[in-house]
């Protein structure tokens, strides 16, 4: 474990935290796994076709075309959360992967990520700092008009349940506790040279400063985001959210079949 | 058709099959493929079928949506079936309550209104195989004795019984071909195939063969393959349902053999095309058969079949058609079957024909309200759907409302004798036959009165 990746320290409750998580994750997958498998007619009434996976993968998963044509507002809101999402996802994974895997003296450790200044220094990690924040942006911005729509505008196409609020009120609550995460941070001079990378955190910083809050409880806040970031991911196949894997395996399926 | 009517009790009469005091059977989860299964976490909910569902339209209840009936039949199977199941260990941690009688009733009362159109389809913005899984669950509510409907139960008891659901006995299925040579509207009959052992079979369908007012569909139809010289036969008395009204209804066994006799006579035949002027028969045939068994010929709509025959320079249209008409996309020929330019190829090839599209059009095309079942489960909403697709049509300012479906022309029939409205019906054989210089004799128009 390098901690030169980290903010904060990688601590044992962190990792128990970690493992639980993965156990509901997956027993949530497996349950729903396997109540489709007690499905026995055939699935498929004609060979995969590679080609119209693809196509369909690209425009319908990742640009999802499909709900641009119908709205350009609804597909700005899934396009910010969507991307939102799964760029914080790759951030943390990434940075994930080089603390356990990466020794800090390697060359691209310290060409991008280490200097000896700061713990987490180098181009790279400017760049993650930026990226953070654009992304988290991003998924504020998608939840935002997700919440109007839902809560202020009350679509009647739309019909809230518990899991919806429950799946909206998760990602805003990580999305604002990392932000204010970072703004706390940054309240530390230590970052002062690095802050403008972290454009939205190092506002959020000056803001902080002025009521009075400081990096001291930064540890508290870093829990809390985490604890809730987890819960999220556990909560993932029991939930609303389960559409992240679902629905792209359906499209590509019906693609394949129609084609 | 005289019959359907007095078949169809009013919509509140509805109900889900018998009365069930103790607990309901299992829903048979394994009839469900895995995909099937998976489609019912892949809904987002996003509400877009219900933006576009015509049952949903008339009646605004969440249970009615794609959406609504996806929730409810997961939430059913999940106690049925699931980790979570009323009266394991983890089912009681979390109170789960096992699936009552009156649940399923209202489950299943709702699973019906749906004239499976495949709008759904084409809107979900995850391509959730709607129709498929909706006939599997009806399939599947039969099973567990709750379903089909009360009123719709007669339409299957007489497929099965009678081979149509018109309820008619299977002696006069071919007796629209003696009226018309008898009033010379057709020069011969069409011969017998069994005998004449011709290459094309015309499948004239259940809704052509029995009803008065749609028997025009056959007489063109013969008219127009007769002019170009083709070798086609009919099976006459020998002709059975599609199957079609069973598969719908959630009768799979029945469905399924109706469907293997039909496979073995057809197969038997020789053919190298079987044409057909019913949409819903066209989708059956052709897109639900070859799950059942292969066929060793060719599946064509009559509008895929006469195209054919133009470009063969076997049929050439004669005469100015000087009206104004709009296309109205039968639900089983466009969305479920992909034919949607060929209707709209051969009717700009009419000459002097105007044709202006509705606004609703193609893969939007708005349902008459007749498929599915809805039309006997629930003949007011049926009523009502099928007028708001007049107004569709009447918007355009055309004079006729062309389709290409017997069972089509019946649904629309029902909106304009409602509205009274200024237009006439017209199957699209009519007008080939104008084209072609053959007199028609539908009284057309406002034609539900003629009944
Ligand atoms: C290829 C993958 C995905 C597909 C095909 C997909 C599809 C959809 C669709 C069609 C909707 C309904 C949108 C609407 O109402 O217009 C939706 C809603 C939603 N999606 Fe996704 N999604 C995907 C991935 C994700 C990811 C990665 C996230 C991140 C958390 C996400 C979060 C959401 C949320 C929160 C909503 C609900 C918005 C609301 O409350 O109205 N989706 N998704």
């Amino acid at each position: 474990m390098y901690d030169n990746y980290l903010y904060f320290p990688a601590t044992a409750a962190l990792y128990t935290l970690s493992v639980v998580t993965v156990l509901v994750l997956l027993a949530g997958v497996i349950a729903s796994t396997t109540l489709w498998m007690k499905g026995k007619a055939p699935s498929l009434h004609h060979p995969l076709n590679a080609p119209a996976i693809i196509k369909a993968f690209v425009l319908e998963c990742l640009l999802q075309v499909q709900i641009l044509r119908i709205s350009v507002v609804r597909w700005l809101m899934h396009f910010c959360i969507f991307i939102g999402f799964l760029g914080l996802f790759a951030q943390t994974a990434l940075m994930a992967f080089m603390s356990h895997f990466v020794p800090p003296d390697t060359f691209i450790a310290k060409t991008f990520f280490v200097s000896p200044e700061s713990r987490l220094g180098g181009a790279g990690a400017r760049v993650l700092d930026m990226w953070g924040d654009v992304f988290g942006l991003l998924l504020l911005i998608g939840l935002a008009i997700a919440i109007i729509r839902r809560y202020v505008l009350r679509l009647p196409q739309l019909e809230t349940l518990l899991k919806d609020t429950l799946s909206l009120t998760f990602l805003t609550v990580i999305a604002l506790t990392g932000f204010l995460c970072e703004g706390l941070r940054l309240t530390d001079p230590a970052y002062a040279d690095v802050a403008r990378y972290s454009f939205v955190g190092n506002l959020l910083a000056a803001l902080l400063k002025n009521i009075g809050w400081s990096a001291a409880s930064y540890q508290a806040w870093v829990w809390t985001h985490a604890v809730i970031s987890l819960a999220f991911c556990a909560y993932i196949p029991f939930s609303k959210a389960w559409h992240i894997f679902v629905s792209p395996l359906e499209i590509v399926l019906d693609a394949s079949e129609r084609a | 058709m005289e019959q359907e009517e007095k078949q169809t009790p009013q919509e509140t009469s509805a109900s889900a099959s018998e009365p069930h005091d103790t607990a309901p059977a299992h829903i048979p989860i394994e009839k469900f493929s895995a995909r099937q299964l998976l489609e019912l976490d892949a809904c987002t909910r996003c509400g877009e079928c219900a933006n576009w569902c015509p049952a949903y339209d008339q009646d605004s209840r969440e249970p009615l949506t794609p959406r609504g009936r996806a929730r409810l039949f997961k939430d059913i199977l999940s106690r049925q079936h699931g980790v979570f199941r009323a009266g394991s260990l983890l089912g009681k941690l979390l109170g789960k309550k096992p699936v009552s009688p009156d649940e399923m009733r209202a489950f299943a009362k709702d699973l019906y209104a749906c004239s499976t159109c495949m709008q759904c389809h084409y809107v979900c913005p995850v391509r959730i195989d709607t129709v498929e899984l909706w006939e599997k669950i009806r399939e599947c509510i039969v099973d567990c004795g709750f379903g089909p409907l009360d009123s719709q139960k007669d339409l299957v008891l007489k497929t099965k019984n009678y081979d149509n659901p018109w309820g008619q006995p299977r002696s006069s299925r071919s007796r629209w071909t003696k009226v018309a040579k008898k009033k010379k509207r057709i020069t011969e009959e069409p011969k017998d195939i069994l005998k004449s052992k011709s290459p094309v079979l015309y499948f004239v369908g259940c809704t052509a063969s029995y009803d008065n007012n749609v028997e025009e569909v056959g007489i063109n139809t013969t008219n127009i393959f007769q002019a170009a010289g083709v070798d086609f036969g009919i099976l006459g008395v020998k002709e059975r349902c599609c199957g079609s009204v069973l598969l719908r209804m959630g009768d799979r066994p029945s469905f399924v053999s109706i469907c293997t006799q039909n496979i073995e006579q057809f197969n038997g035949l020789g053919i190298t095309t079987l044409v057909t002027s019913c949409a819903g028969c066209l989708k059956t045939i052709r897109e639900d058969y070859p799950k059942i068994g292969s066929l060793n010929f060719k599946v064509q709509h009559t509008i895929e079949f006469i195209l054919d025959l133009i470009k063969e320079g076997k049929l050439t249209f004669t005469r100015d058609v000087p009206l104004t008409v709009t296309y109205h996309d039968p639900c089983h020929l466009g969305r479920h079957a992909g034919v949607f330019d060929a209707p709209r190829r051969l009717l700009q090839m009419i000459p002097g024909l105007r044709i202006i599209e509705m606004e609703r059009n193609r893969e939007y095309s708005r349902c008459c309200g007749a498929g599915g079942g809805l039309k006997s489960g629930y003949p007011d909403m049926q009523n009502r759907i099928s007028q708001k697709r007049i107004d569709d049509a009447l918007a355009t300012g055309a004079s006729e409302l062309v389709s290409a479906c017997p069972f089509c022309y019946q649904g629309l029939q029902i909106g304009i004798q409602a509205k009274n409205a200024p237009i006439r019906m017209r199957d699209i054989t009519e007008l080939v036959c104008m084209a072609l210089g053959i007199e028609t004799g539908a009284a057309g128009g406002n034609a539900a009165g003629d009944e």
